[in-house]
């Protein structure tokens, strides 16, 4: 039939993520954000203009437009709002003809089949896409990690560790699907360690402590350390280790702001987060171990064995090491316990965080991997099969079985 | 641009071009295929090196627009950047950011522009072919008296461009006219209404509002020029055509560019608005859905005697 | 409201609240069971007179009564394409949401646009009057809503074509 490329979509809170697969990146990533004009006279005759993404927040300055997120907490709130958002993002942005091509979205874990329903009904009725399938997020950053060398054959079990601007959650997925009593959200995020930056600039009386200076910093600077301490004596040893950052800010004015143990110590609140915040106080490894231990106990070897990092703030230099090193001493705590308890040798639990180089964008380039397979087709259920069977036939999907 | 209206360039090609040719940022590796409307995709790469980009194009309709000199076009509009085609695509252009022929950053804007219009280039050919034969016939038409000229039917060949699975443009240019004929189809019944409804307002526009405007009309039967291209496949019942014709002061020197990019996007625009028209139907129907349900909550009493406490 | 809607819709409130009348009925052929009868259709004695209210030849009412259980088919106004297809599509929006509608019917009667089932259950927790309003309600609505949206894809088709055909002597 025909050979254009399947569009994989990611929507999530904050950002959308648009592309072709195929690909090994998305070719657009902007902001889940659209700026109606509700206000013009000419909008109740025909329909209020709009705009989307990095636009939509460049409008909204204005007073003629109003801005709106259609997505909350990863669920879609809005659905006017976000038909129109889809709408753009396939004329505008991706410029392609939506019978033309087949249609890969992705859902949260324990999202609504009602959720379903409506995204298919307008993805049917309003744009006649060619196919859709929809897959659950984590699933997709497990088949994202399958690229890395450390990963064996294509395991769909493992627990997903995605982390992003506003939250982190840590999901258990057996045999591709979400294990939904375990799943487990942390309210530490990339915004959090953009802002823990930000207070150590501002108590240190830095030039400039704004919060663009203090996300570079995140982002060029920072690493995960094994001890705080001895990263602390080291650091007094060796000058070299702090850095200097040359600040552009207005009219090209540059400063020189100096980086120091924030180098360290921000990512180091996923760990410690005592040190950032008095409301939450349980370590990442902890939680990771507390999911997998309330997952049922056929799938927890698995589960071990594979921590999946997704998202932009699990980038930092040596976080998965960290994290493997943590849980794995967790779990040989409990392994030596009950060793001592009922007397008998353990042959040992496996622990294996992966990382792996397409992180940051992990969901979508899974939902790429799938989607450029030439057995996709099989898994989408075309525009006929909707009008023969009706919305309720996309509650059920397929699991992709890739390989 | 108006927000009704799509843009001409691919917003992709656009950003990428911009980032590495206007701002100068470090070059990156970049490996991407992306689609563009009408069955076109383009394939951009650095495969030597990062400083290298490689831009390749594929289009369904390439054998018809070669066969109106699109491959001539194109290698005259790039000069400078033409490169070996890479296998599998129609066209290859390769930018070399060490060695950019301009300098002043208008200069670079002005070749990012045209980067990103290289669908619109390759699709450009029959259209220029078009506009040039109708200079030449109307500069033969005005040795005659007007009127009493009727060129022969063996000068004006119909041009016929396969762009999509069944759909077609056809483009003849004539001593006082160039007719650009559409065919176009809708598979759902419900966009088979609504693009009736739209097309019978582009048919009425000109004799409402717009006197300048380009003549249009809409048959279900093939117009003459189509049967003249050897039109003989089976009509689908859902298929009609739309006919443009494009009068001289629409096609003068100055507005020739802007009508090549306008008209190509056509098709894609009238797409476009009915799935747009589809979008708010639905979130009117989805309003008024909300709407009858309270109503009909209003009926059951628990719901009463909540709404007395409050007050 | 035009002249002739206000008698017709005032026809279907009295009629609707005369047929409203239902009461708990076992079915007479299958022990400890209860259908609607007006579904089932299979026991004269339980079924009532059918009564059809017409407007015009393109809209009516018909009013099917039993002893438990009242169907009732609705026929809207479509005077063109257009407008059949909106009804089609508003139909077709409403039936998938009759989960939440209670008294909608999944599918309408054979040439009907919209059906509703209103059972002795549904009498029992909802406010009698109050349904029928629903009813009336919802039937002038429609009405106003398909005319408005057939407005407004006219204005927008109209703002469509007119804004493409622009650049070409701009």
């Amino acid at each position: 039939m025909n050979t254009t490329p399947a569009v994989v979509m990611d929507n999530g809170t904050g950002l959308t993520k648009l592309g072709f697969a195929g690909n090994d990146s998305p070719s657009f990533i902007l902001p889940t954000a659209i700026a109606t004009n509700e206000d013009s006279t000419r909008s109740r005759r025909t329909s209020p203009s709009y705009v989307i993404g990095e636009e939509a927040l460049a409008r909204a300055d204005g007073q003629n437009y109003s801005l709106s997120y259609p997505i909350r907490h990863g669920q879609i709130e809005n659905w006017d709002q976000m038909e129109r958002f889809w709408e753009s993002s396939i004329f505008k942005y991706l410029r392609c003809e939506p019978e033309d091509h087949r249609f890969l979205l992705t859902e949260p874990p324990l999202n609504a089949p009602e959720n379903r329903e409506m995204t298919a009904e307008i993805m049917f009725e309003t744009f006649n896409c060619a196919g859709l399938y929809i897959a659950v997020q984590a699933v997709l950053a497990l088949a994202a990690s399958w690229t890395s060398p450390k990963v064996v054959g294509q395991p769909l079990t493992g627990t997903v560790i995605d982390s992003g601007d506003g939250v982190t959650h840590v999901i258990a997925v057996a045999e591709g699907y979400v294990i939904g009593s375990s799943i487990k959200h942390i309210p530490i995020a990339g915004r959090d360690i953009t802002s823990f930056i930000q207070t150590m600039l501002r108590d240190r009386g830095e030039k400039d402590t704004s919060l663009r200076t203090a996300e570079r910093i995140k982002q060029e600077y920072c690493y995960v350390c094994p001890d705080i301490v001895t990263e602390f004596k080291r650091y007094d040893q060796d000058v070299t280790r702090f850095k200097k950052y040359e600040a552009e800010q207005n009219a090209g004015k540059v400063v020189t702001v100096d980086v120091g143990y924030e180098r360290f110590m921000a990512p180091e609140i996923f760990f410690s987060p005592e040190i950032a915040t008095p409301d939450y106080l349980t370590p990442l490894p902890e939680v990771v171990d507390n999911v997998v231990q309330s997952s049922p106990i056929d799938v927890r070897k698995g589960l071990y064995k594979n921590i999946v990092l997704s998202g932009g703030s699990t980038m930092f230099k040596d976080f998965g090491r960290r994290l493997q090193r943590d849980v794995k001493h967790l779990v040989d705590q409990r392994l030596r316990q009950y060793e001592q308890q009922a007397g008998v040798k353990s042959s040992g639990v496996e622990v294996q965080v992966v990382s792996h180089k397409r992180q940051r964008s992990a969901v979508w380039f899974g939902g790429s991997l799938m989607a450029q397979t030439p057995e996709f087709k099989n898994y989408c259920y075309s525009k006929q099969d909707y009008d023969e069977y009706g919305p309720g036939i996309v509650r059920q999907f397929s699991l992709m079985n890739v390989g | 641009m108006s927000q009704e209206l799509l843009e001409y360039h691919n917003v992709l090609l656009k950003s990428i071009f911009t980032e590495a040719i206007v701002d100068q940022q470090e070059p990156v590796k970049i490996d991407q295929v992306v689609s563009d409307f009408d069955n076109v995709m383009f394939h951009i790469s650095t495969p030597e090196s990062k400083t290298k980009i490689l831009l390749s194009i594929v289009l369904k309709s390439w054998p018809d627009l070669e066969k109106y000199g699109a491959k001539e076009l194109l290698k005259a509009e790039y000069e400078g950047f033409v490169t070996e085609t890479e296998v599998g695509y129609n066209f290859s252009l390769l930018v070399d950011l060490e060695n950019l022929p301009c300098s002043t950053l208008e200069d670079r804007t002005l070749l990012v522009d045209k980067l990103s219009l290289l669908k619109r280039n390759a699709m450009a050919a029959p259209f220029e072919l078009a506009f040039q034969q109708f200079d030449e016939m109307s500069k033969e038409a005005q040795q005659f008296e007007i009127g009493s000229y009727t060129p022969t039917d063996a000068q004006t060949e119909v041009m016929a461009i396969k762009y999509r699975d069944e759909e077609t443009i056809y483009i003849q240019p004539n001593w006082d006219r160039v007719t650009i004929i559409f065919s176009t189809g809708f598979k759902d019944e419900t966009d088979q209404v609504l693009g009736k409804v739209f097309l019978q307002e582009f048919v009425d526009a000109r004799r409402r509002a717009l006197q300048n405007a380009p003549q249009v009309m809409f048959s279900k039967e093939p117009p003459l020029e189509v049967q003249r291209a050897g039109f003989n496949g089976q009509l689908r019942p859902d298929q009609s055509f739309i006919t443009f014709v494009l009068f001289p002061q629409h096609i003068i020197p100055q507005r020739r560019e802007r009508a090549i990019s306008h008209i190509q996007t056509f098709r894609d625009y009238f797409h476009f608005h009915i799935k747009s028209s589809k979008a708010f139907v639905h979130s009117r129907m989805r309003h008024r859905t909300g709407e009858f349900l309270k109503v009909l909550n209003r009926a059951k009493p628990e719901n009463l005697e909540k709404s007395t406490r409050k007050i | 409201m035009s002249q002739s809607l206000k008698p017709y819709l005032n026809a279907v409130r009295h009629s609707l609240n005369a047929a409203l009348c239902l009461e708990s009925f076992g079915s007479e052929i299958v022990e400890r069971h209860s259908y609607p009868e007006v579904e089932a259709g299979n026991d004269p004695l339980a079924l009532l007179n059918p009564m059809y209210i017409s407007r015009n030849e393109n809209e009516g009412v018909l009013i099917e009564t039993s002893v438990n259980s009242v169907r009732m088919s609705l026929r809207v106004k479509q005077a063109d394409e257009l407008e059949r297809i909106l009804v089609t599509q508003f139909t077709r929006f409403l039936s998938r949401r009759a989960e939440q509608f209670l008294i909608l019917r999944r599918n309408p009667l054979k040439g009907y646009d919209i059906s509703f089932l209103i059972l002795t259950t549904h009498i029992e927790t909802m406010m009698k009057h109050k349904l029928v309003d629903f009813i009336v309600e919802f039937m002038q609505v429609v009405d106003k809503e398909i005319s408005e949206i057939k407005l407004f894809v006219n204005a927008r088709a109209r703002l469509v074509a007119e804004s493409f055909l622009v650049p070409f002597y701009q």
